[in-house]
């Protein structure tokens, strides 16, 4: 089970996820173990700050809409605060499986990785793998972050990760606002960090409407690209 | 270049310079960005007083006509206005979302 001595955060960004935020902290709540959580509501427009404050679910309201990276960046500032050994990047529209929080930062508390991506391509465990050119737009920034790191990182955009004290520190002082998913591992792959991928079974999203809605856009992938060759350029100490 | 139009746009080249040192005085405009306007006025102002130094320079570039260089000059000089200007928008997008974070977290520390 879990390690007593290692303090676990799950940081959930939440915009407009009145349908299932409470779900998510429910399946939290339910499977009793020992992780808190702390909800990052990004200046959502429907009701989730209310449902928040009802419920007394542990929450930060942010007082102006700040995008994913914002968001998710107050969640490893809070981390860092409070002095969390492990924090635990965790959708709050029930597309994520909590029960996989576990095999997640098993390599974390054992010592063999830094930095752990939940991933839905290493073993065919999950059904949902979303659209075909979704999954090709995943696969060419895979591509790409090989050509820069020359690690193979198969599921990209994922957002189920896991970090350990040191990349909380690091997150909490700097996180990529900008396509934070692909562009964070490339600069912790740059930086010699241990990533890691494990498998894990996502749903398929329940409600509200992902962070990334330009799949189609070539734009977004000639943005993606250039990032992520900036960052890897870039000189790191 | 006719006398008149000589004075016409010293005068109104003038009014620009005075526009900018009376938002400074008042602190309406911070000094390290009016410099650049400052040092455009008077570039303009070498022109107009000695306009022979613009057919010098003219010539000098290998511009056909005083006004190509005019218009070359200008582009130049707002996309660098232009460039400083990006700079000063991503820290200040920088200091804008470390301040939304901070304040946030201490509102949710407060209740």
């Amino acid at each position: 089970m879990f390690n007593k001595k290692k303090k676990v955060l799950l940081i959930i960004p939440a915009y407009n996820e009145e349908e299932n935020i409470l779900k998510t902290c429910q399946s939290i709540k339910k499977c009793n173990k020992d992780i808190d959580y702390i909800i990052i509501n990004d200046g959502s427009k429907d009701k989730t700050g209310e449902i928040c404050e009802k419920n007394k679910l542990n929450h930060i309201n942010l007082v102006h809409n700040l995008g994913i990276g914002g968001a998710v960046q107050t969640g490893y500032k809070y981390a860092f605060e409070n002095d969390y050994d492990i924090a635990v990047q965790f959708d709050g529209d029930g597309q994520h499986d909590v029960n996989y929080v576990e095999d997640i930062i098993k390599p974390i508390i054992d010592g063999n990785a830094d930095f752990v991506i939940g991933s839905r391509f290493v073993k065919e465990l999950s059904e949902f793998k979303s659209t075909g050119a979704r999954r090709f737009g995943i696969k060419i920034i895979s591509f790409f972050i090989k050509l820069f790191t020359g690690t193979k990182i198969a599921d990209t955009t994922s957002g189920f990760r896991a970090v350990n004290k040191k990349i909380i520190a690091e997150f909490a002082q700097n996180y990529p606002t900008e396509y934070p998913e692909p562009v964070s591992t490339t600069e912790l792959l740059k930086k010699g960090y241990k990533v890691e991928e494990v498998a894990v079974k996502m749903n398929e999203r329940e409600g509200g409407v992902s962070s990334i809605r330009a799949w189609k856009n070539a734009y977004y992938m000639i943005n993606v690209i250039l990032s992520i060759f900036i960052v890897s350029i870039r000189r790191y100490k | 270049m006719s006398f008149n139009l000589q004075l016409v746009s010293c005068l109104f080249i003038f009014i620009v310079l005075i526009l900018v040192v009376c938002m400074l005085r008042d602190g309406r405009i911070n000094i390290k960005y009016a410099l650049v306007w400052i040092a455009a006025i008077t570039v303009l102002l070498l022109f107009l007083i000695f306009p022979s130094f613009f057919t010098w320079l003219t010539k000098l570039l290998g511009f056909n006509v005083g006004s190509n260089m005019i218009f070359a000059g200008l582009i130049a000089f707002l996309m660098f206005i232009n460039i400083i200007l990006t700079i000063i928008v991503s820290n200040q997008n920088n200091k804008i979302r470390l301040l939304i974070q901070e304040v946030s977290m201490l509102k949710g520390k407060i209740k």
